[in-house]
């Protein structure tokens, strides 16, 4: 027995150190990125500081980065008999929401991707369906909100309905295109080996797509996020978004900024989540 | 000693027995109307068992097109394609080889391996063996967990072979498989490739540009002519297929007079 095609050993062996020396540089960028960040918010907050000792608004417009420092403790302690904000502690408005926009993206994105494989794989589904995507990729939630509101009541379901709904779209949009633009090479290899039918799709059409899916998926839980604070508008407390607006209603500036970064920071933290998840789920990207 | 190609093939999926390839009064336009392109022939080639036709001619003749006729991937608009007998269906008959490595990147090495042995029919608790046997055979022991894009070329275009191979189908088409590679892989893919088709006897079509490859490879080389290609020359290769190196090989009178005729050939139809 012969050992057919046999390498030249330099073919196997130079791979190794040029891969750990690309991750050494990954990880040395990474501090780099940090340094930076922390640095660019520093400054960001030193301006804020700035501005506020200047007195050029009212405290009430822009209040000081303290206020806002001594709202988070305010809204997260329970002082003189109240809890938190509105009986409810800062940690909780913000994981109620979080509840809310997990279940809403979960569903959002199970529709999209189901709707995105239909409309790749069938066209005349993908020519019926897109422009009600686009369609309801085109509303502001807030108008749709009303009907929800009438449909489901006040209750968590409309709020859900929202989320889902904004979601949706994206993961529709990004799942058709890539299902439709599956390389036609590695098709063609695939049913070379003797796949068929549906064994093509789960082999390479729907590996090919996560790229493509994750970046969708990522883009819908950020839209359920910019949209949570339309889908607290109504009986929104708890929940952050309910929070911000009932202290809008009594110019706490203060606790409106701390809502903001509550949401951004969170979502800041989420999308890092997901991107490392995509990071171990699709390592090939832009390698193919 | 048995090679491990002609031992009994796990999961082979065709039947053995009739002519392995036959393509007869083969043409084919690809489109209609106005816009429709003679791709090819007529082209008639009758193909026995264990023999290595390499398929020369100029770019755009059509060499890529009779392939995907014979893999099954499109019927001819003219004549008649038949492998063992049968219509082909991509996958069934043939293994293909393309001229880019085509590997799957969500897969390891190992993965994209396995899976053409999955396709093919092969047992679960047989694969993994199976899977380190093939990567063994084409050179690349050891590698099964490496990612695709940690390979160089040479090393994708093994993989690819040894996934064709996975199949344990009687025939084999190889589409310009080495042309992406430098000339020193190259070669060395060309020797070992000659050593397993003449120990194995699968029937092969290979297409290539280049004459060297086509008489080092060949037991017979077929010079298509301009698009649409028709066979312009069909050359027996009677060459030792074992026992000498490629270099006593070349160095043959028979050799240097084949690569003359057919490269005369080639440039004739070129012109
Ligand atoms: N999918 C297609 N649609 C339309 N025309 C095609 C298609 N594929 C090939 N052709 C045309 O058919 C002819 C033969 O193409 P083919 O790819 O078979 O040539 P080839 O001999 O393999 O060329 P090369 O040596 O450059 O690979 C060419 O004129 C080409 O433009
Ligand atoms: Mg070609």
């Amino acid at each position: 027995m012969s050992a057919l095609l046999s390498a030249p050993a330099s073919e196997t062996a130079t791979v190794e150190p040029a891969t750990v020396a690309a991750r050494r540089r990954r990880g040395s960028g990474r501090w780099h990125r940090v340094g930076v960040r922390v640095l660019a918010t520093a400054a960001l907050l030193g301006l804020w500081q700035l501005l506020y000792s200047l007195r050029i608004w009212s405290p009430v417009l822009l209040p000081s980065p303290r206020a806002v420092w001594d709202a988070l403790i305010r809204t997260s302690t329970t002082h003189d008999g109240t809890v938190g904000y509105q009986g409810h502690l800062l940690i909780e408005h913000l994981g109620i929401s979080l509840q809310r926009i997990a279940l809403g993206s979960v569903l959002g994105i199970a529709a999209g991707l189901a709707v995105g494989l239909l409309m790749g794989t069938l066209p005349w589904v993908r020519v019926v369906v897109e422009p009600w995507v686009t369609f309801v990729r085109a509303l502001p939630p807030l108008a749709y909100f009303s009907l929800l509101i009438i449909w489901f009541g006040i209750d968590e379901s409309p709020k859900v309905w929202l989320l889902a709904i904004a979601a949706m779209p994206p993961v529709a949009v990004a799942t058709a295109a890539a299902v439709v633009g599956a390389p036609t090479a590695l098709v063609e290899a695939a049913r070379a080996m003797g796949a068929r039918g549906w064994q093509v799709t789960t082999t390479v059409v729907l590996p090919a797509a996560l790229p493509e899916i994750a970046t969708g998926i990522r883009l819908a839980v950020g839209i359920a996020y910019s949209s949570l604070v339309a889908a607290e508008t109504v009986n929104g407390m708890p929940g952050i978004g309910g929070m911000i607006r009932d202290a809008q209603t009594y110019l706490q500036s203060d606790v409106v900024i701390l809502g903001l970064f509550a949401i951004g920071l969170s979502g800041l933290a989420i999308d890092g989540v997901l991107r490392a998840i995509e990071r171990r789920l699709v390592p090939w990207r832009g390698r193919g | 000693m048995s090679s491990p190609l002609t031992g009994p093939p796990a999961g082979a999926r065709a039947p053995a027995g009739g002519a392995p390839l036959s393509v007869r009064d083969v043409t084919h336009t690809y489109g209609r109307g106005a816009t429709a392109v003679p791709a090819l022939g007529p082209v008639s080639l009758e193909v026995p068992a264990g023999e290595f036709l390499v398929l020369v001619g100029p770019s755009g003749c059509g060499k890529s097109t009779l392939l995907r006729l014979i893999a099954g991937f499109e019927g001819p608009t003219g004549g008649q394609v038949r492998v063992g007998g049968e219509v082909p269906r991509p996958g069934r008959q043939a293994g293909v080889v393309f001229q880019q490595a085509r590997l799957l990147p969500w897969r390891t090495v190992g993965g994209n391996v396995e899976l053409a042995l999955r396709l093919a029919g092969v047992p679960r608790e047989q694969r993994a063996a199976r899977v380190a046997e093939l990567l063994d055979r084409v050179g690349l022991a050891g590698t099964a967990q490496r990612r695709t894009w940690e390979i160089s070329g040479g090393q994708q275009q093994r993989v690819a072979i040894a996934r064709a191979l996975a199949g344990s189908t009687p025939l084999l088409l190889l589409d310009e498989p080495f042309a992406a590679l430098d000339a020193l892989t190259r070669e060395r893919l060309q020797e070992d490739l000659r050593r397993v088709s003449a120990e194995a006897g699968t029937t092969s079509v290979f297409v290539t540009h280049s004459v060297d490859e086509a008489v080092f490879l060949a037991t017979r080389v077929v010079v298509l002519t301009r698009s649409p290609g028709t066979v312009a020359l069909d050359v027996p290769v009677d060459l030792p297929r074992s026992g000498l190196s490629p270099d006593e090989l070349r160095g043959l009178p028979g050799y240097a007079a084949l690569r003359a005729e057919i490269g005369a050939a080639v440039r004739s139809v070129a012109s």
